[in-house]
């Protein structure tokens, strides 16, 4: 029975012997109470009211007797109403008695009182009556007779009717008393027996319950909370709370040992997986940085067979392409070449390549016999299982592994392999990729190599075409010019021209520089001489200042040859400049009779001067220069003519070739000069016959001069003479100066004429500077030493030299000088300097590939960076190697 | 059909060019054999055209028997593409990259394989001049074509291409005038002697000799782009047996070690110019 129940019915049959005590006692109460109630309404009126009656009796009486005995009327009658009303009193009383009276003898007495009163008011009527008659004797007698008697007999019967009415009470009493000893024996008895029942259930409950409870806790005690897998169980069947909590504990320790069970094979899951990660991680690990794939098929069957218990592997893959269907051998475990010939297999061929057509895993467990073997040193036997797995990278299959093993697999390998198997699909799909992008990008290196031997033969052919054009053009060069090859036979004579022609050069310098220190102690001789000459003091003898003017002549003498010298040799090393203005014909007539006539006419000779029609009125050249040039002419030929005539003709020359020419012809009937002399006359310090000079005096630089000055001024000086019979020398000369290249057209002109006559006078133009010949350079600086040695380095080579003192005139001088060649350009300039001009020029469009030398004092790295940024095509550094420069304006030039 | 027949056409062109390069070995010893295909085909052709025939066989008659034409056919299979400071920024990388690594050697030995007619030589001894390192160190120049190094030999250049050396030699960091090493004499650009005294040219092919030195440079630019890759391979292992360890090889701009078999003997110098420093 449940402890719930058991104490549910303990304590309220409890409750229930409480609610009976109580019922009981209510009632007995009731009882208690109804027969107080008799006692105290009942008995207590009743005897009040039989006390009343009594009272009212007495009263009567007494009243009867005062009426008897009053004589006045009033009070009588005042006494008679009391007595009336006493009388009323009693029978009220007796009224009420009659009607609560329920006892069978009281109800007698209590009618017999009746009976009694009614007499004892007739008689007390009989007595009034005859006391208001007046009889009062009767009415005493009466009175004492009658109505006392009877009075007492009603007092008597009163006193009865009291007596029993205490009678009665006291009956009521004792019932009274005798129902509270019942009572309280009554709540005695349930009192002790409620006890004892509660006490007998306390005490069983208590001793039951300890009881079992000390089984559950040494049950309980017992679980030893580490091993949580067999815990004991508590043996109880009742269906009670302990029982309940029996069955809890039960429940409890089973799903207690449930969770350690769940908890074991959770870790074991746990060191399972650990070690299926590490492993995987330790095997794909092993595969990084391998990008050659039988290399990783090699690592890998090495790694994995060991760790899945198997003795034998193969790791077949994909070859090369990636839509290829063929598997190859790549790496291979405990693997007998000898048994295995297979080297590719095709999708679908054998168990692998089914495998591998299918994307699917094949178990073999029961290999047969002679499937294959696996062996050792000591023997061999078959494997017991075999497994081929495909490798497989996004549904595309890779390659396919073959293992074979003498055990079956646990779960744990197999996991292990279809894990790494997974993975390897990832490292050898990445490695394909590798391998793809590493084909393209060779590939591609093949192409870029290719393309470069291409342009490199390209090059090649071009170079040969352009050599082959080259020899064409030699070839038809060859073939055109007769001057070449006539040139070629007299090599030899024309570098002995070279040789000779340099010598003079060389000459023509020295002479330059020493005539020019020679003059100056010279000119101070002269003076010095002529201040003796003169003799002011007088204090030398004749004799002595014969000798002075001697020495005054000599000096002259050796001056004019200096002097002539130096014309000569500043024109020979280009250093003589030109003045040229207008020059009015006219006034060289004019001149040339003033200063030959008087000559002339000294030496008996006719001098005359003409001028045909169309000679212009004035020419454009220098005018000291012509003068020179002619008074030359004329005192030759005044020097050389003993008779006759010496005559001046000028007149026009117009050929298709040149410009028109104004010609001064001046003749003469001298001596003459043989043709092979003819050519001499004109080279320095010669003269037609070495024994003139001592002859005819002079220098023998005049012709020299003048033929270099004509040549300065742009024209030319021809003879035409016969031995005895006289000379013509004649100048040609244009009638305006174009710059050098009427020079260059005028010697381009010479030089064909020589080479037709078969000169061996002309210069020879050595291969060398045909880079450079006629070319027009620009000479940008502001130092006029440097314009002046490169103008003459320049000039020597043929070239047209024109040049400007600061960048905008550099400029300037480009612009109007269009076929400027190139440019040779200082960097330090005032105004404007080099880079800025060179900038400038760069950005004209005209001038884009016009070679731009730039000169710099500077050998500072940065300054000559700058130099190539503003755009010019090469440097060179001050002071300028004029050999080094040379070199580099060939470059430049060339093309 | 018309493919068909091209396809027919290029093997028995294959055959024929294969038949001739054999024969040309045996009979004379020039290994062209791994010279890329389509170089060597073209220029196969280019004699042909030249020489007026219509086969490839009509030529391997010729040559197998005329000295004379093998002569003419070898100069076609020698490309002598060079110039002054070719790819300047080589030059440049070389002066500011190696030169500083080189300072301290006793001596410094500088091998250009395949010299042609030398420019690059003489461009090199300009630098290594600039630099103050011409007097300690040896130039050689080789090339398996003797007629090309009779040129380099000489010295002088034509003067057609100087506007571009010189060009070439600015960019290249010149720090000079490049005036300042040679003279023009007759249509010819001479160039100083001093740059030819620590330099020697030699024939070598490089497809059939071995090495001959330990060098701490070699540059071989824009030679091994005629091989095909084993013959790129073989040469790769010449130079690398000629280079002393923590040398430098130089190579031609469209070139690399990435594909070959000594890959990862070298470590890359520089980015975009092909100087390798071999490490191992």
């Amino acid at each position: 029975m449940r402890y719930k129940t058991i104490l549910i019915t303990g304590f309220s049959s409890m409750v229930v012997l409480m609610f009976v005590l109580l019922a009981i006692l209510s009632s007995i109460h009731a009882n208690l109470s109804e027969n107080i109630t008799e006692i105290v309404d009942d008995r207590y009126m009743k005897v009040k009211l039989a006390s009343e009656i009594e009272n009212q009796v007495n009263r009567m009486s007494g009243l009867l007797t005062n009426i008897v005995l009053e004589e006045s009327q009033a009070n009588i009658q005042k006494e008679k109403e009391s007595f009336k009303k006493a009388a009323y009193g009693v029978k009220a009383a007796m009224d009420s008695l009659a009607q609560s009276v329920n006892l069978q003898e009281s109800m007698k007495i209590l009618e017999t009182t009746g009976y009694l009163f009614e007499s004892y008011e007739e008689k007390s009527a009989l007595a009034l009556a005859s006391a208001e008659e007046g009889q009062k004797a009767e009415a005493k007698q009466l009175i004492v007779l009658e109505t006392r008697v009877i009075r007492d007999q009603l007092l008597r019967s009163v006193e009865d009717l009291k007596q029993v009415q205490e009678m009665l009470l006291q009956e009521a009493y004792t019932r009274t008393n005798d129902q509270y000893q019942y009572i309280q024996t009554i709540s005695t008895i349930f009192i002790v027996s409620g006890l004892v029942f509660g006490v007998l259930v306390a005490v069983w409950t208590i001793r039951n319950m300890g009881y079992r409870l000390k089984r559950i806790t040494s049950v309980i005690s017992q679980v030893a909370f580490r091993t949580q897998e067999n815990l004991p169980r508590i043996q109880m069947d009742t269906k009670d709370e302990i029982g309940d909590i029996a069955r809890a504990f039960n429940e409890m320790a089973e799903s207690l040992e449930n969770h350690a069970h769940q908890e074991k094979e959770y870790k074991q899951a746990m060191r399972d997986h650990s070690w299926l990660k590490t492993q995987v991680l330790d095997v794909t690990s092993s595969c990084q940085g391998i990008q050659d794939i039988n290399q990783l098929a090699q690592t890998l069957v090495n790694k994995i067979t060991p760790l899945v218990n198997a003795q034998y592997a193969v790791l077949y893959v994909r070859d090369g392409q990636a839509d290829s269907q063929r598997l190859f051998k790549a790496g291979t475990y405990g693997y007998d070449a000898e048994e295995m010939q297979v080297k590719t297999i095709e999708f679908g061929e054998g168990l692998v390549g089914q495998s591998a057509l299918e994307n699917k895993a094949i178990e073999l467990s029961h290999v047969p016999d002679h499937y294959i073997q696996v062996g050792s040193g000591l023997g061999h036997a078959k494997p017991a299982e075999l497994t081929i797995m495909p490798i497989s990278h996004e549904g595309h299959v890779l390659g396919v592994l073959e293992l074979a093993t003498f055990l079956s697999y646990s779960p744990l390998q197999k996991e292990f392999l279809q894990e790494i198997l997974r993975d390897i699909g990832t490292v050898m799909n990445s490695i394909y990729i590798h391998m793809q992008v590493s084909n393209l990008l060779k590939e591609s290196q093949t192409l870029t190599e290719e393309l470069q031997s291409q342009s490199e033969e390209l090059q090649l052919q071009q170079e040969e075409l352009r050599s082959i054009n080259e020899k064409l053009e030699d070839q038809y060069k060859n073939a055109e010019t007769k001057a070449k090859e006539l040139e070629k036979a007299k090599g030899e004579l024309e570098r002995n021209a070279v040789q000779i022609e340099q010598a003079s050069r060389y000459k023509s310098e020295f002479l330059a520089n020493m005539s020019h220190e020679l003059r100056t102690p010279l000119n101070s001789l002269l003076i010095l001489a002529q201040i003796l000459a003169e003799n002011k003091d007088k204090n030398l003898t004749p004799r002595q200042v014969e000798f002075a003017t001697t020495i005054l002549k000599s000096g002259n003498n050796l001056l004019n040859l200096i002097n002539d010298i130096l014309d000569l040799s500043k024109i020979e090393s280009g250093k003589m400049e030109i003045v040229i203005s207008k020059v009015a014909i006219r006034d060289m007539v004019s001149y040339a009779k003033q200063h030959f006539q008087p000559i002339a006419l000294q030496k008996g000779l006719d001098f005359k001067v003409t001028m045909s029609d169309g000679v212009p009125e004035e020419i454009e050249t220098d005018e000291q220069r012509l003068q020179q040039i002619l008074t030359n002419l004329l005192s030759n030929a005044c020097k050389f003519t003993k008779q006759g005539s010496v005559q001046v003709d000028i007149s026009m020359k117009q050929t298709d070739l040149e410009a028109a020419s104004i010609v001064f012809a001046v003749k003469d009937t001298g001596i003459g000069i043989s043709p092979e002399k003819q050519e001499i006359i004109f080279d320095a310090f010669q003269q037609a016959d070495g024994t003139t000079s001592r002859k005819f005096g002079g220098t023998g630089l005049g012709l020299s001069i003048s033929r270099e000055m004509a040549n300065l001024l742009g024209g030319y000086i021809h003879v035409d003479s016969e031995e005895g019979v006289g000379s013509t020398f004649t100048l040609y000369l244009p009638l305006e100066h174009v710059a050098e290249s009427v020079v260059d057209q005028t010697f381009a002109y010479l030089e064909v004429a020589a080479t037709a006559s078969g000169s061996p006078e002309i210069v020879a133009v050595t291969e060398e500077d045909e880079g450079l010949k006629g070319k027009k350079a620009l000479v940008v600086d502001d130092d006029m030493r440097n314009i002046f040695a490169l103008t003459a380095a320049l000039e020597e080579r043929k070239m047209q030299v024109i040049f400007a003192e600061n960048g905008r005139e550099g400029i300037q001088a480009l612009e109007e000088h269009a076929d400027v060649d190139i440019v040779l350009m200082d960097i330090m300039m005032p105004e404007m300097d080099g880079y800025e001009a060179i900038e400038k020029i760069r950005s004209n469009p005209d001038w884009q590939q016009l070679p731009i030398i730039a000169l710099t004092a500077k050998a500072m790295k940065y300054d000559r960076e700058k130099c190539m940024e503003a755009g010019a095509s090469d440097y060179i550094s001050k002071p300028v190697n004029m050999e080094q420069l040379m070199s580099l304006m060939r470059v430049w030039l060339y093309g | 059909m018309d493919e068909l027949d091209g396809d027919l056409q290029h093997d028995l062109e294959r055959i024929e060019i294969k038949l001739l390069l054999e024969g040309i070995y045996r009979q004379y010893g020039y290994d062209f054999r791994n010279y890329t295909y389509s170089s060597i085909r073209r220029r196969i052709w280019h004699r042909i055209r030249i020489e007026k025939l219509n086969t490839i066989s009509g030529l391997q008659e010729k040559v197998l028997h005329d000295p004379k034409m093998m002569e003419k056919l070898f100069a076609d299979f020698s490309i002598n593409v060079t110039e002054m400071f070719r790819d300047p920024r080589f030059f440049l990388t070389f002066r500011k990259k190696i030169i500083p690594l080189l300072r301290n050697e006793p001596i410094i030995r500088i091998w250009h394989a395949g010299c042609s007619t030398g420019q690059e030589v003489f461009s090199m001894a300009i630098l290594l001049h600039e630099e103050g390192l011409l007097h300690k160190s040896r130039l050689y120049g080789t090339d398996m074509n003797e007629s090309v190094l009779k040129k380099a030999k000489r010295g002088s250049f034509p003067i057609e291409k100087m506007q571009l050396y010189t060009k070439n030699y600015m960019q290249a960091g010149g720090t000079t005038a490049f005036s300042e090493y040679y003279t023009v004499k007759n249509g010819m650009v001479q160039f100083e002697p001093f740059l030819m005294d620590n330099m020697v040219f030699a024939q070598h092919n490089l497809v059939t000799d071995g090495s001959f030195n330990e060098f701490q440079i070699i540059i071989c630019r824009n030679v091994m782009i005629y091989f095909n890759e084993p013959l790129q391979n073989h040469v790769h292992g010449l130079i690398y047996e000629s280079l002393c360890t923590n040398g430098f090889l130089g190579l031609g701009n469209k070139e690399g070690v990435v594909f070959t078999t000594h890959a990862s003997c070298y470590e890359e110098m520089d980015g975009t110019e092909k100087f390798y420093r071999k490490i191992k």
